[in-house]
Formats: structure tokens, C-alpha cells, sequence
């Protein structure tokens, strides 16, 4: 314990100023005019007790409260050890600071991001002196800061920063931020070290997701916003929810479902391993239902409301909330909906090899997938025949697609030359489109109708240990699904997809210009699901069959939330469903020929104008609860929700800071310890005025003569 | 008028305020004495007659059994005839059975001279409102003075204050005028200094009639023209109302106090200023705790030394508190002037 001022110690000599004024500067006594002063005489006792002190508790809590307020005057602090390790020499740096959701966890009663920016004021401090240091964080509209030799200019620019409210949802990973870092280093001149401080949480979004070096070869050093050591609490959330449909119950009903999870504290010691929540359900104002949840560690633990819409209502905001007030990480403990009373994501699918035989038969495995529990309600799904598609797109041309969220081409040959442009037009306009390929498919032909439209261009179909330097093997295994895809948001761990084997694959042209993600790949490192954006729409590309024709994906346990999330994925650029969910920070394309207007949950009113290609975009989806669009004399709606990846607040074991040990530096960073002083002695004061009333009442009051 | 009534020794009269019209009956709230005497007290004095124990000795006819026959219905007794006696009063029947010339004789009435003295030091300004010992002091001579002159006795007032008397109303006057006057000078002297109880007595003494009815007021607690003569100046005092007793006076000690000098509340710790309102003794600083005891011992022994001699002497002591209501104390003064047996009617509770 330090203290910042120690020569107002010197105050403490005014403790004797209480004593002698309860000596000497006692209260004057109450005169009394009096008639038989004849038979007063004042005893001894009476003499001495003049200068004894009367009132020893009223003495003691004085004088406690002029030793604190003497005490917070010097300013006491504690200095810890930072571990702050910077490079020894002087250098140009970029503090890198992670503006996650999962910054806002509390602990020890200050936010991670606080913890943070204390960190940042160690560092700064630290840094030798020459250095040059600027400023990012992950929040994409918060500050940047170029390095400068002023350290003061971060500091300001933090402290601005977080006086607006952050951290926030829909916040970059750290190593999405990483280039940006990078490329504020390179734009200083000189051949100085170049180093990036990325301060955070070593969440998986963390400091967990950094790589060692950046590009530019730029030395990355994580720091922790607090020792890996210290405890950390537990906290809920909500990580899914949504609604179906119930008309078993009523037409007009649904069931509301939620999905919750305890993410354990730093340790499980001291823990109650099952804990009990409640959980809210409202619909628009009102409390409609409560329940309480028993959540052990780790498990996603689903929770089911049932609610009818009445019957002037179509649509209505609702909000599940957790009711526990003390969460030290409130912002995922509520999600917001809105419930419809028609809201099904329609699917055609374009059968391209009907067979008799189930086994090979492509739309009976998609619609029992769809037909497995929630989807049913969730998805429709329709078959057409290839010649009934041709024959409606010519007769209705694109009002063939009218009221279609996703098109399947299942096994299809390719879809005919004249069919093909109007598939490519409603892509472009935000339908979703997904091709499953088989014995039928004519790569060159898909090519050569929808290839503006393909991830990667098809090569040809090969038989797996067939193609070139693939002897050994008959099948190809299935690799991990990659969990970061926008397709698979939400879903967790293993998705059940790694037993596959695939007999029989579609090769693909490798184009470095043709922007695409991959899904799913094989073990060999070959695409096995892939997926593009075009326009507003999306498009995503199976290289294997849907059925068992080629694999035994269908019989996989993963088949049917990869078909549900797939499908989903497709739609929800269309705005599929009409009341589709938004995790923060997802942008929002609208077809529409003129304005629309956005009402955020705060209220506030967004004008968005269409492009020239008839879209308007919408980027500012950081705040979760409900949005209202209306385009012209049409009102739809959405709602945001935070991604549930940014509630996981699991630390990962970090690699050693890559600085060596003679660089490191300790710093001392002063932590305040008087602000805790200011409550004790607003105690005192209160006592003191207690004691003082109960001295005043306690005497007699003066006669006068 | 203020010359002729300006006694030597005496202070100057107060300035005669302007003329006020006073009743008959002294009792309307405009009147200078109905301001003295709360109306309660008033109410119950309305048919109540004063009366004392003995035998007066007036100038005039009046109500009052005279200590000498007169000129009245009653039989006394008989006497001889001497030269010079009215024949007028000869008893022809006694005459004739005693056969020699006898006289009859008749019991007198006469007239009762009421003498008030009144300490007016600055002891007297003890209390507030009605239980101030002064306004209670008023309100009994008030009483006395309006009794006596609705049955038409003569009022005189005597008065102590300041180091100085004031005896210019001493001698006993009958009449509205006097009554006015006499509530004139109780409103318009304030309790100041000390009362010089041996000048007053030796200034009221020379003006009494003859076995006149005179009633001291006072709280006699501490009397002393100084701070160490106390005790001799009271000694001196109840001397010289004992030799009044023996004039044929009948003389009752009126002892106003206060609640508060009777059971001295103040038993904190607090510390308390004690200042003399008589500005004769030092101020005292303590807590009254320490002072409690010791004074109501010594203010008890006092009281009992005080019982002691005025029965010693003859002379009537009544003891009011200024807490008690002002009728029960008139009542019970009236009832030890009619002769009834009592002692004084307040005690100290002393501490054991």
C-alpha cells in the first residue's frame, strides 16, 4: 500500500483539534436566572468534572472521521505487479483491445473491459521510451488511433471510448482485427520492431484466436485483461431461440423454445453443481409465463412456452428473458422474437433422379430431414419434377419463384438454358439456391448455365482412391464441420457429420478469385460443402449426393441439423420465414425499388435508400431486440440476437508470451483503495449526527427566570 | 395629591397613570386589579366575606368585631354611671333592680385597616406567566385588597424593591381611588434588586393603626441586603414582625415559591449557570446533579427553621407554591386568618 500524497499525513495532527475542543471548546452552559442561589453550593466532584471529557463515544467517532478523510486526502493505492512484459528496446506498437461481448463479464465488480484498459494504462506506462503506439479495437466503429509517441493520445481515445457504452455485440474476433492492426504498423516509417499488444480475454474470440506472428511479420503479444489465476464467475445465457407452429394446439398457436446454458466459473470448487433460473416469457408488455430451469454445467438445456396468438394479431413482439439480476454477464440473458402467424421457410426441390427405392431417392431423405421434430412446421417442402419447373418458369417466368425461399436441385442434370437465367436473376434477388449433385450431374453444363453462380466450378465426379494420388483409400471420411460458417451458427461441437464415408465426389475447379467459404470438407482437405454469396442471394454447392448414392451421409446423426441449418441459411438472405433472426452485426439486404424505413429497438428511425441494383442494406443491426421495416405501405420485421459464441466466457490456454524474459517488464500499476473509504465515512457522519441528536434530547431544558 | 401622600425615606410614587374607571366591585378585566386577580379567583371571592380571628380596633364603623364596645345592638355589660355619662344610655331596669345608676354598654363594629407588604426584588421574578412568584403574589394582594374594600376596609401597600421602600401607600385608605392606585403601583413596579426588609419594617411600623391586619408577601428565601447577612437580616425581619404580633397586629407571613425551587428538576449532567436574581451573590457553573441534593437539604432546613419560629412567635406562616392553583392557596390563607389550625401547606421532598 502506497500512498500518492503521503506529506497530507501532516493533517493527523488535526486530530488534536477534536480533543481540545471537547477539553477546552465545550458547549457554554445553560444560564438560569434563579432566586435561592442562597442554598446552592458547588461540590468538588462538580469542579473536576469541568474538564473531564463528557462524551467519549461522540470524541472517537470525530476523530475516526478526520483520520479517513486525512487518510483518502493522501490517496492510498496498492501497487501490483502487473506482468506487463513489453519489448525492451524502443519499438512501434498497436494496442490491440478486444471490444467482445464477452469483455462485459464482471469480476471482482469491474468489467473484463476494465480490467482491460487497466492494463493498457500498465503498459503504456511500460513502454520504453521512444516508442511509438496506436490504438484498435475489435469494436469496428471504435477508435483507431496511428502510432504516435504520445502515449496520452490512447489513453484519451480509450477513455472516450468507454464512456460510449462498450464492449458490444457484434464485435470482430481478435483475429479478424489483426490485419487492421497490422496495417496501422505499416504505416509507420522505419525498420523499428513492430509489435502488437492485443489486450483481452483469452476467449476463443479472444487472445485464444490470435496467431503468434501477424502479417508484415509483426511480433503479437496477448495480454490477458486478468490473470488466468483469478477466479471468474459463472454466468446463463440464452444461446438459441425460436418458434414453430403448433396447430395441433390451436391454428393459431406455437411453441416458443429456448435453449439455455451455464457457462462455469474459472473454478467448480465452491459451485452448486445444478442451478436453478427462471426464465420470463413476454409477449409484447405483458408477463405471460414464467418457469425455472435447473441448469447444470455445460449442457444446453431446452425450455418450452406455448402461446396463442389472438385472433386481431398477427404479429406480435416477444422477449425470453432470464430473471437473474445478479448475472455478471446480463446481455445475453435475453432474446427477442417475433412471433407470426405465418412463418414457414418454403422449399421446392427439383428431383432429378425420382427412384421408387427409397435409398436412392433424394427428396424423400431432404423431407424426412425436414420432417424430423421442429422443422416440420419451421419448413415446407415441395417436389417438383424437372419438366414441371421448366414448364412454370416459361409460363410464369420469374413469378414462378414468387413465394419460393430456397431452391433445391437435387441429383438434376442442369437446369435448361432457358430456365437458368431466371434462376440466376431470383438468386441475385435473394433466393437461396442449393445443388446437390449425383450420377445425373453434367458439370460442364452447370458450368456453362449457373456458373456465376457456383462456389467453385465442377471438374468431374471421380470415384473416391480413383483420382490422382488417392489410390489408398475406397472412401473419404468427413472432416469437423467448421463451426465458425454463418450456417452453422449456434450449433456446437461435433456436428455427427465425421463418420461419413463418401464413395463417390464431385472435383472442382480451384479458383483463388471466386470468393466462396467451405462448410464442410473431407478429410483429404476437399470441399464437401460450399457456399457463395451472390448478390443478395446465397448459394451453396453439395460435392456429393444427398441421397446414398454416392455416401452415407443421410444416415449420419448430423444430417438433419445440417439440412435444418443449411435450409435456414439459404432463406434468411431473403428475410425466409418474414420474421427472420439477425445475430448482431449480420447485414441485411432488401429488395426494393425505394426508401424504407428502419425502427431500431432504441427507437430510432433509419432511412435507407436502394442502390441502383434495387438493394438496400442494412448495417447498423449492433443493438438485439426487435426491428420494424417498412417498405412504402408493406411492414416487416426482424430481431436481432447476440451470436451465442460471444457468451462463452471459457478461457483457453494461452502460449507463453513470445518476448523473452529480459524484455519483460514489471510494472507497478497503481490501483486506487480510497474510493471504498468515502462509504465508511458516510457511516460515520450519520453516527456522528445520531450521537449528537441523542447528546441535544438527552439533556434538560433551561428554565429561565 | 403626590405630594401629600410622599412619606419621607420613601421612593418617589410612580407616575399616576391616566385616570382608568374603576367598578365597584374591582372585577372588570379593564380595571388595573382585575388584570392582578385571574377571574377564577375573582369568581369564588364574589360573597365571600375577610375575616379575622381577633378583635379590630378601627377608626370607623365597620364589619369587623370591635376589641372596645360601641354604639351597637348587641348587649355587652353593665357599668357605673360617672358624671359626664350620656343619661341617654342609662339602664332604667338595672337601675331599679340594683338601685343605683348603671349604664349599658353594646359591642362595637369596626373597621379593619388590611396593611400588604410586598417584597418586590428581583427574587420575585422566578417563573413564567401565572406561575411567575410575583404575578401569584399580585394575584393574593389583589385579592385581599379587593375583599377589603367591597366591605368597605381601608388598603394600604407597602413596597421593597430596589434597595428601596416604598411606603407611600402604607397607610390604609378606603375607596375606589386607593384601590386603583394600589393596582396601579403592583402593575408598574417590575421585580428589581433586593427588598430592604429592616428599612420597611421600620418605615410600615410607625403607619399601622391600631391592630391593623398586615400581610407580608415574599418568598424569604434569601433576605440579606448582602451575600453573608442572610440569616441576620431574616432573624431582624421575623423580630420585628413578632413585636407587631404583640401590638395587637395580626400579622401572616404569605411564603410565595416556585415548583422548581421546590424540587430543583435539573439531575443531568449538563452543565448549568446559576445567576442571582437578586444580582447579590456570584454566578455558579456546575452540573445540577451535583447540586441537587445538598440544595433540597439545605433549602428543607431552612423551611422547618422558618415553621419553627413563626409559631414560636404567633406569627401566621402560609406556604403556596407557585404550581398550585392560585384559589386553593387564597382559600386556604382566608381559612388560617379565620383561625382554623393548619401549618404550612407545601413541603420539600428532601433527599434521603
Amino acid at each position: 500500500m502506497t500512498l500518492l500524497a503521503p506529506a497530507l499525513l501532516l493533517g493527523l495532527l488535526g486530530l488534536a483539534a477534536p480533543v481540545i475542543a471537547h477539553l477546552l471548546g465545550r458547549e457554554p452552559p445553560q444560564p438560569i436566572r434563579f432566586a435561592a442561589m442562597r442554598f446552592l453550593h458547588a461540590t468538588e466532584r462538580s469542579s473536576t468534572q469541568r474538564r473531564a471529557i463528557q462524551d467519549w463515544p461522540l470524541l472517537i467517532v470525530r476523530l475516526l472521521l478526520l483520520a479517513l478523510l486525512v487518510v483518502v486526502l493522501t490517496r492510498p493505492s496498492s501497487t501490483e505487479q502487473t506482468g506487463v512484459a513489453v519489448v525492451g528496446e524502443p519499438h512501434d506498437a498497436v494496442v490491440l483491445v478486444d471490444a467482445s461481448r464477452s469483455m462485459e463479464l464482471r469480476v471482482d465488480g469491474r468489467s473484463l473491459l476494465e480490467h482491460a484498459i487497466d492494463q493498457v494504462d500498465g503498459l503504456l506506462a511500460s513502454l520504453p521510451p521512444g516508442s511509438r503506439v496506436g490504438l484498435l479495437t475489435t469494436d469496428p466503429d471504435g477508435p483507431r488511433e496511428e502510432p504516435s509517441a504520445d502515449p496520452d493520445v490512447v489513453r484519451d481515445a480509450l477513455e472516450r471510448w468507454k464512456t460510449d457504452g462498450h464492449p458490444r455485440a457484434g464485435a470482430w474476433t481478435m483475429a479478424e482485427a489483426l490485419p487492421g492492426a497490422t496495417a496501422l504498423l505499416q504505416r509507420v516509417e522505419g525498420e523499428r520492431p513492430r509489435v502488437v499488444y492485443a489486450v483481452g480475454d483469452a476467449t476463443a474470440r479472444g487472445l485464444g484466436s490470435l496467431p503468434k506472428a501477424a502479417e508484415g511479420g509483426a511480433l503479437v503479444v496477448p495480454v490477458p485483461a486478468i490473470d488466468a489465476e483469478q477466479p471468474r464467475p459463472e454466468h446463463v445465457a440464452i444461446e438459441q431461440a425460436h418458434w414453430e407452429p403448433a396447430p395441433e394446439l390451436d391454428p393459431r398457436a406455437m411453441r416458443i423454445q429456448a435453449a439455455l446454458r451455464r457457462h462455469p466459473a474459472s473454478s467448480l470448487d465452491d459451485a452448486a453443481p445444478e442451478r436453478r433460473v427462471p426464465v420470463v416469457l413476454r409477449v409484447g408488455d405483458t408477463e405471460l409465463a414464467r418457469t425455472e430451469v435447473v441448469l447444470p454445467f455445460g449442457e444446453l438445456v431446452p425450455v418450452e412456452f406455448t402461446h396463442t396468438l389472438s385472433s386481431e394479431q398477427d404479429l406480435a413482439p416477444a422477449v425470453i428473458a432470464l430473471d437473474v439480476p445478479d448475472d455478471p454477464m446480463p446481455s445475453d440473458d435475453t432474446r427477442h422474437l417475433w412471433l407470426a402467424a405465418d412463418d414457414a421457410i418454403e422449399v421446392v426441390v427439383v428431383n432429378g433422379d425420382p427412384s421408387e427405392l427409397r435409398a436412392h431417392d433424394e427428396v424423400w431423405f431432404l423431407s424426412t430431414a425436414v420432417g424430423v421434430g421442429d422443422d416440420e412446421q419451421r419448413l415446407r417442402l415441395r417436389s417438383l419434377a424437372p419438366d414441371q419447373l421448366e414448364s412454370r418458369v416459361r409460363e410464369q417466368g420469374r413469378q414462378a419463384f414468387r413465394d419460393v425461399d430456397v431452391l433445391v436441385l437435387a441429383n438434376l442434370r442442369a437446369p435448361s438454358p432457358d430456365v437458368a437465367p431466371t434462376i440466376v436473376e431470383q438468386v441475385h434477388r435473394g433466393m437461396g439456391l442449393w445443388i446437390t449433385v449425383g450420377d445425373r450431374v453434367q458439370a460442364d453444363a452447370y458450368n456453362a448455365r449457373l456458373g456465376e453462380l457456383l462456389p467453385l466450378r465442377m471438374r468431374e465426379a471421380v470415384r473416391v482412391g480413383t483420382a490422382p494420388g488417392r489410390t489408398e483409400a475406397r472412401a473419404e471420411g468427413m472432416a469437423p464441420a467448421d463451426l465458425a460458417h454463418p450456417a452453422f451458427r449456434g450449433l456446437r461441437g461435433d456436428l455427427g457429420l465425421t463418420g461419413t464415408r463418401a464413395r463417390r465426389v464431385m472435383l472442382l475447379e480451384p479458383d483463388p478469385q471466386r470468393e466462396h467459404q467451405i462448410a464442410l470438407s473431407f478429410t483429404s482437405g476437399a470441399p464437401a460443402l460450399l457456399t457463395r454469396e451472390v448478390g443478395v442471394g446465397r448459394v451453396a454447392l453439395l460435392t456429393t449426393s444427398i441421397d446414398r448414392d454416392w455416401a452415407d451421409l443421410p444416415l449420419r446423426p448430423g444430417f438433419v441439423p445440417m439440412i435444418s441449418s443449411m435450409l435456414g441459411y439459404l432463406a434468411s438472405a431473403d428475410g425466409g420465414g418474414g420474421t427472420g433472426q439477425l445475430v448482431a452485426g449480420e447485414v441485411r439486404h432488401f429488395r426494393t425499388e425505394q426508401a424504407i424505413t428502419i425502427t431500431t429497438p432504441t427507437g430510432q428511425q433509419l432511412s435507407l435508400a436502394p442502390d441502383d441494383e434495387g438493394q438496400a442494406v442494412l448495417e447498423d443491426t449492433y443493438v438485439p431486440g426487435h426491428y420494424r421495416v417498412d417498405i412504402g405501405d408493406t411492414q416487416s420485421v426482424l430481431s436481432v440476437a447476440v451470436d451465442p459464441v460471444e457468451s462463452d466466457t471459457q478461457w483457453q490456454a494461452l502460449d507463453p508470451t513470445p518476448l523473452q524474459d529480459g524484455e519483460r517488464r514489471h510494472v507497478a500499476v497503481a490501483v486506487p483503495r480510497w474510493r471504498g473509504l468515502w462509504w465508511l465515512i458516510g457511516l460515520l457522519l450519520a453516527a456522528e449526527a445520531v450521537l449528537r441528536l441523542r447528546s441535544r434530547w438527552g439533556g434538560q431544558p433551561a428554565r429561565r427566570g | 395629591m403626590a405630594d401629600r401622600e410622599r412619606e419621607p425615606g420613601g421612593l418617589p410614587p410612580p407616575p399616576r397613570p391616566a385616570a382608568t374607571p374603576a367598578t365597584s366591585d374591582g372585577g372588570d378585566d379593564g380595571n388595573a386589579l382585575g388584570r392582578l386577580v385571574p377571574a377564577p379567583l375573582r369568581e369564588l371571592l364574589r360573597a365571600r366575606p375577610l375575616l379575622v380571628r381577633r378583635p379590630v380596633w378601627g377608626q370607623r364603623h365597620g364589619r369587623h368585631a370591635a376589641a372596645r364596645a360601641g354604639l351597637g345592638l348587641d348587649f355587652r355589660d353593665h357599668r357605673a354611671y360617672v358624671p359626664g355619662d350620656d343619661p341617654r344610655r342609662l339602664d332604667w331596669r338595672a337601675v331599679a333592680r340594683r338601685e343605683r345608676l348603671v349604664l349599658r354598654r353594646t359591642e362595637s363594629e369596626d373597621e379593619l385597616s388590611l396593611v400588604l407588604v410586598l417584597d418586590g426584588g428581583g427574587g420575585m421574578a422566578y417563573g413564567e406567566g401565572p406561575q411567575q412568584k410575583l404575578a401569584y403574589a399580585h394575584a393574593i394582594a389583589g385579592g385581599l385588597a379587593w375583599m377589603a374594600h367591597r366591605q368597605g376596609d381601608p388598603v394600604g401597600l407597602s413596597l421593597g424593591r430596589q434597595q428601596a421602600v416604598d411606603v407611600s401607600l402604607t397607610r390604609p385608605r378606603s375607596g375606589r381611588e386607593r384601590l386603583s392606585a394600589l393596582a396601579q403601583r403592583l402593575t408598574e413596579a417590575p421585580p428589581l434588586g433586593r427588598c430592604p426588609w429592616i428599612s420597611l419594617m421600620n418605615e410600615v411600623a410607625p403607619r399601622l393603626p391600631r391592630r391593623s391586619l398586615v400581610v407580608v408577601l415574599s418568598d424569604l428565601l434569601d433576605p440579606g441586603m448582602r451575600s453573608d447577612d442572610a440569616d441576620e437580616v431574616q432573624d431582624e425581619l421575623l423580630r420585628g414582625l413578632a413585636q407587631l404580633r404583640a401590638r395587637q397586629h395580626d400579622v401572616v407571613i404569605v411564603q410565595v415559591l416556585h415548583p422548581d425551587e421546590l424540587t430543583f428538576p435539573w439531575a443531568e449532567r449538563s452543565m448549568l449557570r446559576f445567576e442571582d436574581l437578586r444580582e447579590l451573590r456570584a454566578p455558579l457553573e456546575a452540573p445540577g446533579r451535583s447540586l441537587r441534593d445538598e440544595y433540597l437539604r439545605r433549602l428543607a432546613a431552612h423551611l422547618h427553621a422558618l415553621d419553627d419560629r413563626c409559631e414560636a412567635e404567633g406569627l401566621v406562616l402560609v406556604r403556596v407554591s407557585t404550581g398550585q392553583p392560585v384559589q386553593d392557596a387564597f382559600m386556604g390563607m382566608l381559612a388560617r386568618l379565620a383561625g382554623e389550625a393548619g401549618a404550612a401547606t407545601v413541603e420539600v421532598e428532601v433527599p434521603a
